[in-house]
């Protein structure tokens, strides 16, 4: 891929998701449990993963934090959203690596929520230091299950769309 | 949809049962007896739950502006909180020893404490 190519789509990516995440804001929460978000940030994640591969699911999400977290002038906002982040995202390139012959795009991504719920509320523990944090941890992985399904029918919807179009 | 997929959500569905019994048998929900109002990991306020059913409020300074709770009938919520998404409020009122109300934005955590058995003894002597 020539370097202008890559650097405009990582561009585009980061600013889907982060778009992404400032319409999602706009929600009202889902149950009232922190952390428990549709997450639709993820889609250009998972996207960036599929279409352009696990580098660029890395970047998208390194970058897409970093950014949201300064838009948001949270600090502490930044350190969940990049700890649960980049977590995440390792453990769906794992599972796209080993197991894409078994798994498909919705799995990936039903983990990626699962995994970025569990990982936030570690995350909240460091920063809190409070083991009751742990009751919200059977509402977030339920959650993550109707989450995880709607991003990966997005994102495997938005990637059959993409396959015909020579991106790289 | 991969047979796969199913294996996955089949997978995070008995994590959520897990962690379910996990956290009901850390705690057998009895009545607690002391709220422990902590800002940022540090106790700034203790109040004792009784039977009383006159309400009582409280206002602690959390990290992004003041939390307000009531104390009535052994019970605790939360009622005026400067967070966004009021999510400590809409957790209700909390009677259970060891669950809390926690606002994270906010930093305000209130831990319930103790054992509250209505119609026993408070304290043994010898």
């Amino acid at each position: 891929m020539a370097p202008t190519r890559r650097v405009t789509n990582l561009a585009l990516l980061v600013s889907i998701g982060l778009v992404l995440s400032i319409i999602e804001s706009t929600f009202p929460p889902l149950l009232p449990v922190p952390g428990a978000k549709l997450g639709l940030a993820n889609i250009a994640t998972v996207i960036a993963l599929y279409v352009f591969g696990t580098g660029m699911a890395l970047e998208v999400t390194v970058i897409r934090c970093i950014l949201g977290g300064l838009l948001r002038g949270s600090v502490i906002g930044l350190f969940l959203s990049l700890s649960a982040g980049l977590t995440s995202t390792l453990v769906m390139i794992l599972l796209f690596v080993l197991a894409d012959r078994f798994i498909s795009v919705i799995g990936v991504s039903v983990v990626g929520a699962a995994v970025h719920n569990a990982a936030q509320l570690a995350a909240a523990y460091l920063l809190i230091r409070n083991t009751a944090l742990f009751y919200y941890l059977p509402y977030l992985m339920i959650i993550a299950v109707p989450t995880g399904l709607f991003v990966g029918f997005a994102s495997r919807r938005v990637a059959l769309s993409l396959e015909g179009l020579s991106l790289a | 949809m991969r047979a796969g997929d199913l294996v996955i959500v089949a997978l995070v569905l008995a994590a959520a049962i897990g962690s379910t019994i996990l956290v009901s048998q850390a705690h057998a929900g009895e009545k607690g007896s002391l709220a422990i109002v902590e800002v940022n990991g540090h106790e700034v306020r203790r109040v004792s739950m009784g039977d009383s059913q006159a309400a009582r409020t409280f206002t602690v300074e959390g990290w992004q502006g003041s939390s307000t709770f009531e104390v009535k009938g052994g019970r605790v919520r939360m009622t005026k909180s400067a967070c966004r998404d009021k999510i400590c409020i809409g957790m209700g009122w909390m009677d259970t020893s060891g669950r809390s109300i926690i606002c994270l934005p906010n930093r305000v955590v209130i831990r319930i404490t103790g054992n509250r058995k209505s119609g026993g003894v408070d304290t043994v002597t010898e």
